[in-house]
């Protein structure tokens, strides 16, 4: 048993001055009834002898005043907060972990799992003494301080009621990271660094209520920390749960999808229920499902071709988690991308756009280098009538308002720029007339535009940037050019391909736009006919190489089958730079404006809902693009709570923190003084009797 | 403030005696356990031999006796001289005295009424039978109403009827020796009492006894007295003298107040009993025609 003081001094003493206050009272009785009596003799014999002993004697069978002292005593007994089990901790620091990640839903503990964190949390807190502090922190797949460290009580309980559930994973180094680095201040943040001492460590007490379901910390050292686990929800929570769900074309046959799902059985028993899915709401098919326990069952479903769709697979089963026996997939909306090659003639580039896998996402249309100059190329341009245009051995006279690819010819220059830097024209330089800077200018300075380099040859590509999809499957090595010149893209741009006498292909954004150039040339057509510059048309990279510029820069759908995400991840979505307003609708109906930066990708980061989103673009009724947040977590989907959790080196027992929370009494003892302050009443009205 | 409603009593309201209970009162007669020898020749047969025609006994002559009591015939048979001896009759002197301290003027209907009903029914047994009735309170022991015969009975409702409490009433002990030096006969004495005297009664009630007067004392005591109806925390305040009691009642402060009740009964009732007074206990709430009909009937005064 241990005592809490919830009085200040001051208060203390004011109570205390009650007792004595209330025995004066009844020494001197200030207000007496008066009643006039025939005498008074008999009343003096009946109260005679108890003045004979001591002016004590009179409390001695005082009812009432031993009800009202025993009142005040439960009183003071009350305030000073007895509790049992619980320990002195004046002046500890302590750290709350609470999990809000997507198994804490669960609600094998009624109500949720959280909320019976959210509880156990609250005794924590009210137990502590006035001078602890602590420090709250919920982490899913990822941290977030609610409060730093506070000695105020209400702020940790008001910063734990605005946790609210999350449907992500469960990481909890993030969360264990931000306590350590508070407890254990003289880390520095430079793993390359000799680590000084700057401050001296504080031991503190993590409270990490959770359902275990972080997996292994490796080694992540805990330093000073106590770390006390308090495992949440049953050891043997049941749950089946889908961790896989996806609509891809049917290999065999032509114009049908097939829906693949896999379902986990997480439990000790056989289950078997009934999946269906509805396509935008609508049953479309259901399938009786058996799972023998710790199992996994496949799924598949054969739909007959459709333009675009959600498809939903829920899991008709009552288990102890609702959210993952639901999932989303969505079948992407088909629209094929405008490409306009522009060329005197490439019959390996020809070739390679008129491959089946291109054809399947874009159409071409093929023109000479007389188009440029036709009235309809302008106004094609302007409108952004293509996703993109290349131009083969030619470059128009001003940007399009499109993606390019120039293969062989170089953009032409930005006016402004021109103006600013006036390097060597593209037209210049093809004449001869003026020399391109010199390389050591051009690398001592990030150049503002496009930087291209003398005609040189032979050329061997040393390397390419495989972080860019456009170049990261091609095999350049065996590649041989007989020409090449160099290109430097300005400094928001990158270098894709590097050869021996400099980076030969690169790639910059423009507004919106991007611009892909190439050095040199596939064929070179001359006045003596066409001249093959590299062997590339005819190696297997080619194609590969084309069908990825097409997909990039053309900003197409090439799956039918929607990206999907987990909950609080980003996405990255590649979006036509045809138009210029976006926005995405939320799975409940909500949307909000998405904004296209520079560059072809865009990133979507608010996925915390689970279930279909589709991206709006300008005024189009239709959605271009779609994708899917599905929770797909095994680590979610088992809901077993872990007795033990490995941090670092040490294995934490669940036992350990079990038995902390502290029973409060002082509520109790308040109730039965005021059933003593009921009995007094009684007493007072009847006590004649008594 | 002093709560005296309880004190509130209908006085005059109502009549000492009804008709009813005269006409009952006419059929008994004063009994007294003692022969006094009164001053006139009444009604009442003495237990004194006297002169009358009611034979009572013979006995020898013997010189100086009256020769109209001698009876010659039983002289002629046996040649012997007898006296015949009668019964005396005569009248008794009956007092009544009634206390008229402010503690009398307590309970519903109040002690002093229902004393001065007890003293009115009393007294016109008396006046029906022809004794001497002597109506007194303590304040007015000096100078008591003497009545006689029934016609009387008027004056005596009217003058007990007016008498009040009064607020500086003799103690009981000097009314006694006022009352003691003022009547020197004998006779019955009815003292009718609350006995709530600081001072004590019992010098006044040894005064009595040493005038061998055949005395009585009838003990009224108002409900409220018996069984306190109080509660909280009080501060009593005795009528006569002002004297200030703080109490806070609790059920074992009653049971003293009964044990203190009960001792000053018993020590009232034994102290009349070592000196052959009859000591009645009367009720205030109870009607003075039960009394007077079956209490003092059961204990000799009336018959």
């Amino acid at each position: 048993m241990n005592w809490i003081s919830m009085l200040s001094p001051w208060q203390w003493v004011i109570l205390l001055a009650i007792p004595p206050a209330v025995l004066s009272l009844y020494f001197l009785k200030l207000k007496r009834k008066q009643l006039a009596v025939p005498s008074t003799m008999l009343w003096r014999k009946a109260v005679e002898d108890v003045h004979v002993n001591s002016i004590w004697q009179r409390l001695r069978k005082n009812l009432l005043l031993l009800l009202q002292l025993l009142f005040l005593a439960l009183l003071i007994l009350a305030c000073l907060r007895p509790g049992w089990s619980g320990q002195n901790r004046i002046g500890e620091r302590r750290i709350y972990i609470i999990d809000n990640s997507a198994s804490m839903q669960a609600t094998d503990v009624a109500p949720t799992r959280l909320d019976a964190a959210k509880k156990r949390v609250r005794e924590l807190i009210e137990e502590t003494s006035s001078d602890d502090v602590g420090m709250l922190i919920a982490f899913s797949d990822r941290a977030d301080v609610r409060q730093g460290f506070t000695k105020e009580r209400n702020k940790l309980l008001s910063s734990l009621e605005s946790i609210q559930p999350t449907m992500h994973n469960t990481d909890l180094t993030e969360a264990l990271r931000a306590a350590a680095g508070l407890a254990n201040p003289g880390r520095s943040s430079f793993e390359d660094l000799t680590d000084i001492q700057v401050a001296d460590a504080v031991p503190a007490t993590v409270y990490l209520l959770s359902d275990g379901g972080f997996g292994d910390l490796g080694d992540f050292d805990i330093g000073k920390l106590q770390i006390q686990y308090i495992p949440i929800g049953e050891p043997t929570t049941a749950n089946v749960g889908i961790v896989s769900f996806a609509v891809q074309r049917s290999e065999d046959k032509k114009n049908q999808l097939e829906a693949f799902a896999r379902i986990m059985n997480h439990g000790n028993s056989q289950v078997s229920f009934t999946a269906s899915l509805e396509l935008d709401g609508k049953l479309l098919d259901a399938s009786t499902v058996t799972i023998e326990p710790n199992a996994e069952a496949g799924l598949l479903f054969e739909l007959s071709e459709m333009e675009q769709g959600q498809l939903k697979l829920m899991v008709d089963y009552a288990d102890s988690l609702a959210a993952d026996n639901v999932a989303y997939a969505a079948i992407r909306p088909n629209r094929p991308i405008n490409v306009l090659l522009v060329t005197p003639g490439n019959s390996a580039l020809e070739t390679a756009l008129q491959t089946a896998r291109v054809q399947q996402v874009a159409s071409l249309q093929v023109e000479g280098e007389s188009f440029l100059t036709d009235p309809k190329y302008a106004e094609s341009a302007n409108n952004s009538a293509y996703d993109l245009i290349v131009f083969d051995q030619c470059s128009p006279t001003t940007m399009p308002q499109s993606n390019t690819l120039f293969i062989g010819g170089l953009p032409p220059r930005d006016p402004a720029n021109a103006a600013k830097a006036a390097p060597a024209t593209p037209e210049e330089i093809a004449a001869g007339d003026k020399k391109p800077l010199a390389s050591d200018e051009a690398t001592s300075q990030p150049p503002s535009d496009w930087v291209f380099g003398e005609l040189q040859g032979p050329v061997i590509v040393l390397d390419v940037n495989r972080s860019n999809p456009m170049t990261q499957y091609l095999e350049m090595g065996s590649v041989g050019i007989v020409e090449a010149r160099t290109v430097t893209p300005p400094e928001s741009g990158d270098i894709l391909m590097i050869s021996d006498a400099g980076p030969v292909f690169g790639i910059a954004p423009r507004g919106p736009f991007q611009d892909a150039v190439l050095g040199f040339s596939i064929v070179q057509a001359t006045d003596q006919g066409v001249s093959v510059n590299t062997d590339w048309g005819i190696k297997r990279s080619f194609p590969v190489f084309v069908y990825s510029a097409v997909e990039l820069l053309g900003g197409g759908i090439t799956e039918s089958s929607a990206p999907t995400v987990q909950p609080g991840w980003p996405i990255g979505l590649q979006l036509s730079s045809r138009f210029k307003n976006f926005e995405v609708a939320f799975p409940n109906g909500t949307r909000t404006e998405l904004v296209r930066g520079d560059e072809s990708r865009s990133i979507f980061t608010q996925t915390d809902q689970p279930g279909p989103y589709a991206i709006f673009a300008d005024s189009l009724e239709r959605p271009i693009e779609t994708f899917c947040v599905n929770l797909f977590s095994t680590r979610e989907s088992n809901l077993a709570t872990e007795a033990t959790v490995k941090m670092g080196f040490e294995k934490v027992d669940a036992s350990k923190a079990t038995a902390q929370a502290r029973q409060e009494t002082w509520r109790w003892i308040l109730l039965v003084g005021l059933a003593m302050l009921v009995v007094e009443w009684i007493v007072f009205n009847r006590r004649v009797f008594l | 403030m002093i709560d005296r409603s309880s004190a509130v009593a209908d006085n005059n309201s109502s009549p000492l005696l009804t008709a009813e209970m005269m006409s009952k009162l006419e059929r008994m007669e004063l009994v007294s356990r003692k022969i006094f020898r009164g001053r006139m020749k009444g009604e009442r047969r003495s237990k004194r031999k006297g002169q009358s025609v009611e034979f009572a006994d013979f006995r020898n002559y013997v010189s100086g006796d009256d020769l109209r009591f001698i009876d010659w015939n039983l002289f002629a048979r046996m040649d012997r001289l007898y006296l015949k001896i009668f019964l005396e009759e005569e009248d008794l002197h009956f007092f009544t005295v009634v206390d008229d301290s402010i503690s009398m003027d307590f309970g519903s209907p109040s002690k002093f009424f229902v004393a001065k009903q007890i003293a009115a029914s009393l007294a016109y047994i008396g006046l029906c039978r022809g004794d001497r009735v002597s109506v007194s309170s303590f304040a007015t022991c000096g100078s008591p109403v003497v009545l006689r015969g029934k016609t009387s009975a008027y004056r005596l409702l009217n003058h007990l009827g007016s008498l009040p409490c009064v607020d500086l009433s003799p103690t009981m002990e000097e009314a006694m020796r006022k009352f003691c030096l003022k009547n020197s006969g004998k006779g019955i004495v009815v003292v009718i009492t609350d006995l709530m005297s600081k001072s004590g009664y019992e010098t006044a009630m040894r005064m009595l006894v040493a005038r061998e007067m055949d005395v009585f004392l009838i003990h009224v005591l108002s409900p409220e007295e018996l069984e306190p109806n109080v509660q909280g925390d009080l501060k009593l305040i005795d009528c006569e003298d002002g004297d200030q009691r703080e109490v806070s009642i609790s059920a074992s402060l009653l049971n003293r107040y009964q044990q203190a009740l009960a001792g000053f009964i018993e020590n009232a009732k034994s102290f009349c009993n070592k000196r052959a007074i009859a000591y009645v206990p009367a009720r205030s709430d109870e009607p003075a025609e039960n009394l007077v009909n079956e209490y003092l009937r059961g204990r000799g005064l009336v018959r």
